[in-house]
């Protein structure tokens, strides 16, 4: 059996979740022109470089666009707030929002917060991502 | 260089076909295209065939149907651009005398295949947290809103048009003529969207049939064919920093290599048919192909421009709102519309004097791309 102390993520490429319970989303930096891409790319689609940097995104952005999900798949309890954020880089990430939809609007500040997403085959919980207003 | 006709158009009736398979119905729509253009069907050389969720192998399974298996035939996947990707590979074919005469085709049993919200791949990390495509749109239309002050009731307006020319269309899924209260009333499925902005889960097939300028002298019926001017695809680029969700660059993009491939500019432009898939799609797309100026569509909308008999009709056929979208059908489908409306062969959805019509179709999504296919085609009389 094996035990690990670090916490799972729901997609270990995109979101690493640290002991402590915090973490950052994972982006890709090109060293060449700078520009940033999430999710992780392997060459540059502006200047073609290949040898792109893995970087942490930074924590915080502001909100380009939302909606309120009424209908989705299976995997999801409706109704949820879903949104573009676009963080500094800059780069856009969509993600679930934990606001009331009545708090929420666009072009105001959010902050990534990890979340418990569910829990994989061994009965550990997995980590997700949502964001959240800032405090 | 070649010109490429359209010879022989056919579609199926849209809607819920719980007792067929893509097979039947794409052979159906084979068929009819074949008696519409009036050949021997062995006048066939190569074949494409449109489909995204339907078994392999789907095209040669229609072949096999109306007699045609042995000529060379690709099965062509492109999301909701498949049925338009497949014609581009019969245009092409043509232009490179590969073919003097192809059959494009697309076939898609979706109410067999799929329920509920549609999603982007399913290992697509937005699927992964939550994004369906009405989802992505309403967002966009959320944006739009915010930026150019577009109205609950402007978007609404458009399934009301579309649904309207639909009714007027006999092979459409919906019938019936809404109201403005109807759009708003309906079940949400992503704010500010209700049922009624989303097209409909629809079974269908739809096939063309071209030739050669030289094939249609020799042997075609040259009064009722329709020039297919241009058939231009592109996909959408990687964005190296978010982009607007408000304007279209893969939709103006590839507009710009089909007016340029067919010598006209958007100002010569009759009608068109775009791919709303959502309502605020019309938006998007007709902007995009520099139809209208950016933010000012939504308002011509309501005063009725882009109505049967307005300055400018969009959608006569019903479009993905009204007529259905049977997604590797749609593109095929709307370009058996373009083509009815050039001929004069439209009833009574008929836009007088209709001389150029442009089909624009646009498919998929990935993550950090600002869309997958975009086709843009041409049609002259
Ligand atoms: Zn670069």
């Amino acid at each position: 059996m094996t035990t690990t102390k670090t916490p799972v993520s729901f997609r270990p490429r995109e979101l690493v979740v640290t002991e402590d319970g915090s973490g950052h989303l994972v982006g890709s930096r090109c060293p060449t022109c700078g520009a940033h891409y999430f999710p992780t790319r392997e060459v540059c689609a502006g200047c073609l470089t290949e040898d792109l940097e893995t970087v942490a995104l930074p924590r915080r952005g502001t909100l380009y666009t939302y909606t309120v999900v009424h209908q989705s798949t299976p995997a999801f309890e409706t109704p949820y707030v879903l949104g573009y954020v676009d963080v500094e880089g800059p780069v856009r990430v969509m993600g679930q929002i934990d606001l009331d939809p009545g708090d929420v609007e666009i072009g105001m500040e959010l902050e990534l917060k990890i979340v418990p997403w569910g829990t994989d085959d061994e009965g550990r919980t997995v980590w997700g991502y949502r964001f959240g207003g800032v405090a | 260089m070649t010109d490429v006709y359209v010879i022989g158009i056919g579609m199926t009736q849209f809607g819920k076909h719980p007792d067929r398979t893509a097979a039947s119905l794409g052979a159906e729509a084979v068929r009819a295209a074949i008696h519409d253009a009036g050949i021997d069907p062995r006048a066939i050389q190569t074949g494409y065939a449109g489909h995204v969720f339907q078994p392999m192998v789907t095209g040669q399974q229609v072949l096999a149907q109306v007699g045609l298996a042995g000529i060379p035939l690709a099965n062509v996947e492109n999301a909701c651009s498949s049925g338009a990707t497949a014609i581009r590979g019969s245009y092409l074919d043509i232009l490179a005398g590969v073919a003097d005469v192809s059959l494009a085709f697309g076939t898609e049993h979706l109410t067999g295949a799929f329920k509920g919200a549609f999603t982007p791949g399913e290992d697509d990390p937005e699927a992964a947290v939550g994004a369906t495509m009405p989802a992505v749109y309403a967002m966009r239309a959320r944006r739009y809103m915010e930026e150019f002050g577009l109205t609950r009731s402007q978007l609404a307006r458009i399934s009301v048009k579309n649904k309207r020319n639909a009714a007027l269309n006999p092979l459409a899924h919906f019938k019936k003529d809404i109201t403005i209260d109807d759009v708003l009333a309906a079940r949400p499925i992503a704010e500010p969207f209700g049922l009624l902005d989303c097209s409909p889960v629809s079974d269908g097939a739809a096939a063309v049939i071209l030739a050669s300028g030289d094939w249609v002298k020799r042997h075609g019926d040259s009064s009722r064919a329709v020039r297919l001017a241009a058939s231009a695809l592109r996909t959408g680029e990687v964005e190296t920093a978010p982009g607007s969700m408000t304007f279209e660059v893969l939709t103006h993009k590839t507009a710009r290599d089909a007016y340029e491939a067919a010598g006209v500019g958007p100002e010569d432009v009759d009608f068109a048919e775009v791919h709303d898939c959502f309502t605020i799609a019309e938006i998007l797309r007709i902007e995009g192909l520099g139809l209208f100026d950016q933010g000012t569509y939504p308002e011509a909308v309501e005063r009725g421009e882009a109505d049967l008999g307005g300055r400018f009709p969009v959608n006569p056929s019903g479009g993905l709102l009204g007529k259905g979208h049977p997604l590797a059908a749609t593109g095929v489908a709307q370009v058996v519309e373009l083509t009815k409306q050039l001929r004069g062969e439209a009833e009574d959805r008929q836009i007088e004097g209709a001389r150029i019509g442009i089909a624009h179709c646009r498919g998929g999504k990935a993550a950090g791309v600002e869309g997958a296919a975009c086709t843009v085609q041409i049609l002259m009389r």
